[in-house]
C-alpha cells in the first residue's frame, strides 16, 4: 500500500514530464491515468484517533473489570468473556459492512486476543492452570479459525505467534522436533494463498524460523544446528523460487515473499557455518548422525531450485539454486580437523553468497542483493576473526580468494557485451 | 490445481456475508472456551474420588497472587522398576498406580510409562514428569526419583485466603479430593482441612 503511494507520485511527476517533453499526448496521459486501478483507502487521520479513543475505553474496561473480577460471580464473569467476543468479532462484521476493512481486520485480532484472555481466565478460575503448552494450541486454533472465517491478517498474526511458543514449549517438553507446527503453518500458508496476500505471505514465512531454530537448538548434540539450519533455508529458499515460478499468479506472489525470507536465512546459514566450521562441534563420524528428515528438507529445497531454474529458463534463478547448492555443500562436507582449515567449505560460502547477489541482479530482486552482501561480508568476517587455526593460512586463503574474484571480474569484463557506453 | 481450488474457496467464502463469518468466528471461540469447561466437568462427574494429602512445597512461600501451589505425597516418587528404562522423551507422562490407605488417603503402589491393569481400590493417574527422565550416559533413561506434574497443583482462592491454606498445607492439614477419569486425567474436585471439605467445586 505504502509502496503503491510512493510509486504513483513517481509516476504522476514522469507523467508530466513526458507531457511537457512531448514524448506523450495528453489522449496517452489521460489514458494511462485512467487505467490505473483506485488506491486502496489505507489509515487516514480521523481512523487513527478513533482507533486510539477504541483502545483506550478498551483499556478502562479491562481495568475496571480486573478490579472487581474476585467479587464477581463466576458463572457472570464467564458470560463477561464470551460477551467480549461477540462484540469484538460483532463490531468486526459491522466494520465489515460498512466498508472498513482495516478496522474489521483489526476487531478481529483483538477479538483473538480477547479469546487468548480468556483462555487464561478460565483456566485460573477453573484451576487449569497445569498445560500452559496446550492452552496456547486452543488459542492458536482459535484465532487461526477466526483469521480463515474473516480474512483478518491480525488474527492471523496472533494465531502463528501463538503457534510458535506453543511449538517452543513443546519442543522444550519433548525435545523431539515438533512436527505438528509444520501442519498449523502449511495452513496459515493456505490461508496467505487464499487470500493473495502479500502480508500474510510475510506473517507466514516468519513464522517458519523460530521453528527451525527451536529444532535446531535441542540439546541433542548428534546433530549440528548449522547443519539443520542450512536445510531449512533451503527448503523456504528452494519452496519459494518453486513457488514464484509457478503459472499461478497468487502462488509466485507468495513464492516472491518466501524466497526473500529464504535468501537471508541461506546468507544467515552461511555465516553461521563460516563461524562454526574451524570449532570442535562438528561430530566425527559427519552425515551419518543427522536425522534424515532434515536431510529431507535440503534435498526438496534442491530439487525445488532446480525445477524453478527450468520452469524459468531463467540465468537468476540457475544461480539462486547454485548458492542453495553450495552452502547445502558446504555444511555436508566434513574437514578432519588434521588437515588444517575448513577451506573448500568457506571457498562454498563465498561462491554461494557470490551467486545470491548475482542472481538477485539478474532477476531484480533487491532483497536478494542485500542477502548476499550481508553473507560475504559475514563470511569473511568470520573467516578472518576465526578463534581456531593460523593467522597466515587465513591471510593466504583470503589472497588467493581475492585474486580470483579479480580474475574471474577481468575475464568477465571481456567476454561481457556492454551496453549503453 | 491446489491454487485453483485455494481460489475456489476463497471465492466462495466471499460469498457468504461478512457478519455471519465474523459471528461464526465469535461462536467457534467460545465452542473452544465452552469444551475447556466441559471437558472439567466430565472429569468431575465421571472420575473416581481420590483423597491425596498435600505436602509442604519447596520453596515453602510460594503463594503467588491468589493461588496456592499444592505439591503432594505423590509428587516425589521413587521409580522402582521403571529406574534405567528407557524414556522417549525428556518430560513423558507416566502413570501413577494408587491405592487408599487405612485412613482413605491414596498412596502411590508404583510408577508406569503406560497404563497397566488394576485390581478393585486401585485407581491409576496420569501426570508428566518435571524431572526424572534424563538419567544415563544419554540422558535417557528414567531416574531413581521422579517428580511428576499431575495438574493438581495450583488452587486459585479469593485474595487474602491464600495464606491460610498455604499454612495450613505446611502443617500437612490440607487434603485434596480429586476426581480421576479412567484415562486418569484429573481434576480437583473439593478441598479437606482436617478430613473436613471447606472449598466444593461446582461444575460451572
Amino acid at each position: 500500500m505504502m509502496f503503491d503511494r510512493a510509486y504513483r507520485q513517481r509516476l504522476e511527476a514522469d507523467l508530466a514530464r513526458w507531457e511537457a517533453d512531448g514524448v506523450i499526448t495528453p489522449a496517452a496521459l489521460g489514458a494511462i491515468r485512467a487505467s490505473l486501478p483506485p488506491l486502496s483507502p489505507g489509515f487516514n487521520i480521523a481512523v487513527v484517533v478513533a482507533i486510539v479513543g477504541g483502545l483506550l475505553i478498551a483499556a478502562a474496561f479491562l481495568a475496571f473489570v480486573a478490579a472487581h473480577w474476585i467479587e464477581i460471580a463466576r458463572l457472570s464473569r464467564l458470560a463477561m468473556l464470551f460477551a467480549g467476543i461477540f462484540i469484538a468479532h460483532g463490531l468486526g462484521g459491522w466494520f465489515a459492512r460498512s466498508g472498513q476493512p482495516v478496522l474489521a481486520d483489526l476487531s478481529a485480532a483483538v477479538g483473538a486476543l480477547i479469546f487468548g484472555a480468556a483462555i487464561a481466565l478460565i483456566g485460573q478460575m477453573y484451576h487449569l492452570g497445569g498445560d500452559f503448552a496446550g492452552g496456547m494450541l486452543l488459542w492458536a486454533m482459535g484465532a487461526l479459525a477466526a483469521a480463515a472465517l474473516t480474512g483478518s491478517r491480525g488474527a492471523l498474526a496472533v494465531a502463528l505467534a501463538t503457534a510458535v511458543i506453543w511449538s517452543w514449549m513443546r519442543v522444550f517438553e519433548t525435545n523431539v522436533p515438533h512436527f505438528e507446527f509444520a501442519v498449523f503453518w502449511l495452513l496459515a500458508a493456505g490461508l496467505a494463498l487464499a487470500w493473495n496476500s502479500r502480508a500474510a505471505a510475510h506473517l507466514v514465512a516468519v513464522a517458519a524460523l523460530p521453528w527451525w531454530i527451536a529444532c535446531s537448538f535441542q540439546p541433542n548434540f548428534d546433530f549440528r544446528p548449522s547443519f539443520v539450519l542450512a536445510n531449512g533455508a533451503v527448503l523456504l529458499f528452494g519452496g519459494g523460487l518453486a513457488l514464484a515460478a509457478s503459472a499461478s499468479d497468487r502462488a509466485a506472489r507468495a513464492g516472491a515473499v518466501f524466497s526473500t525470507y529464504g535468501a537471508f536465512s541461506l546468507a544467515g546459514v552461511a555465516i553461521l557455518e563460516a563461524t562454526l566450521a574451524s570449532e570442535f562441534v562438528r561430530p566425527p563420524d559427519g552425515l551419518v548422525n543427522q536425522p534424515l528428515w532434515t536431510i529431507s528438507c535440503g534435498v526438496a529445497g534442491v530439487i525445488f531450485a532446480f525445477a524453478a531454474t527450468a520452469m524459468t529458463r531463467r540465468a537468476g534463478t540457475a544461480f539462486a539454486a547454485s548458492a542453495i547448492g553450495l552452502v547445502l555443500i558446504a555444511v555436508a562436507i566434513w574437514t578432519p580437523r588434521q588437515s588444517g582449515g575448513p577451506w573448500l567449505a568457506y571457498a562454498a560460502l563465498l561462491c554461494a553468497m557470490l551467486c545470491l547477489v548475482v542472481s538477485g541482479m539478474l532477476d531484480a530482486a533487491r532483497p536478494r542483493i542485500v542477502a548476499g552482501w550481508l553473507g560475504i561480508a559475514g563470511v569473511i568476517a568470520a573467516i578472518t576473526w576465526a578463534v581456531k587455526g593460523s593467522l597466515l593460512n587465513r591471510s593466504i586463503f583470503l589472497a588467493v580468494a581475492g585474486m580470483v574474484a579479480v580474475a574471474l571480474a577481468l575475464v568477465l569484463n571481456r567476454l561481457m557485451p556492454r551496453s549503453r557506453e | 490445481m491446489t491454487t485453483m481450488s485455494v481460489a475456489s474457496l476463497a471465492e466462495r467464502l466471499a460469498r457468504i456475508p461478512k457478519f455471519v463469518l465474523f459471528g461464526a468466528a465469535a461462536l467457534v471461540q467460545v465452542a473452544l472456551l465452552a469444551l475447556m469447561i466441559v471437558d472439567r466437568v466430565q472429569i468431575l462427574r465421571d472420575g473416581a474420588e481420590v483423597t491425596l494429602q498435600t505436602r509442604p512445597v519447596d520453596p515453602r512461600d510460594f503463594l503467588r497472587g491468589d493461588y496456592v501451589v499444592l505439591g503432594y505425597d505423590i509428587t516425589q516418587l521413587p521409580a522402582g522398576s521403571l529406574q534405567n528404562q528407557p524414556s522417549s522423551e525428556r518430560h513423558p507422562l507416566v502413570y501413577v498406580k494408587l491405592a487408599p490407605n487405612r485412613d482413605g488417603v491414596y498412596e502411590a503402589l508404583s510408577v508406569h510409562a503406560s497404563p497397566v491393569e488394576l485390581a478393585s481400590p486401585e485407581v491409576l493417574i496420569r501426570g508428566r514428569l518435571t524431572y526424572g527422565a534424563t538419567c544415563g550416559p544419554k540422558r535417557d533413561l528414567f531416574c531413581e526419583k521422579l517428580s511428576i506434574r499431575y495438574n493438581l497443583e495450583s488452587y486459585f482462592v479469593p485474595e487474602g485466603e491464600g495464606r491460610k491454606l498455604e499454612d495450613l498445607r505446611n502443617q500437612r492439614k490440607l487434603a485434596v479430593v480429586a476426581a480421576v477419569l479412567p484415562s486418569g486425567r484429573a481434576a480437583i474436585k473439593r478441598l479437606l482441612i482436617d478430613g473436613k471439605p471447606v472449598y466444593e467445586e461446582p461444575w460451572f
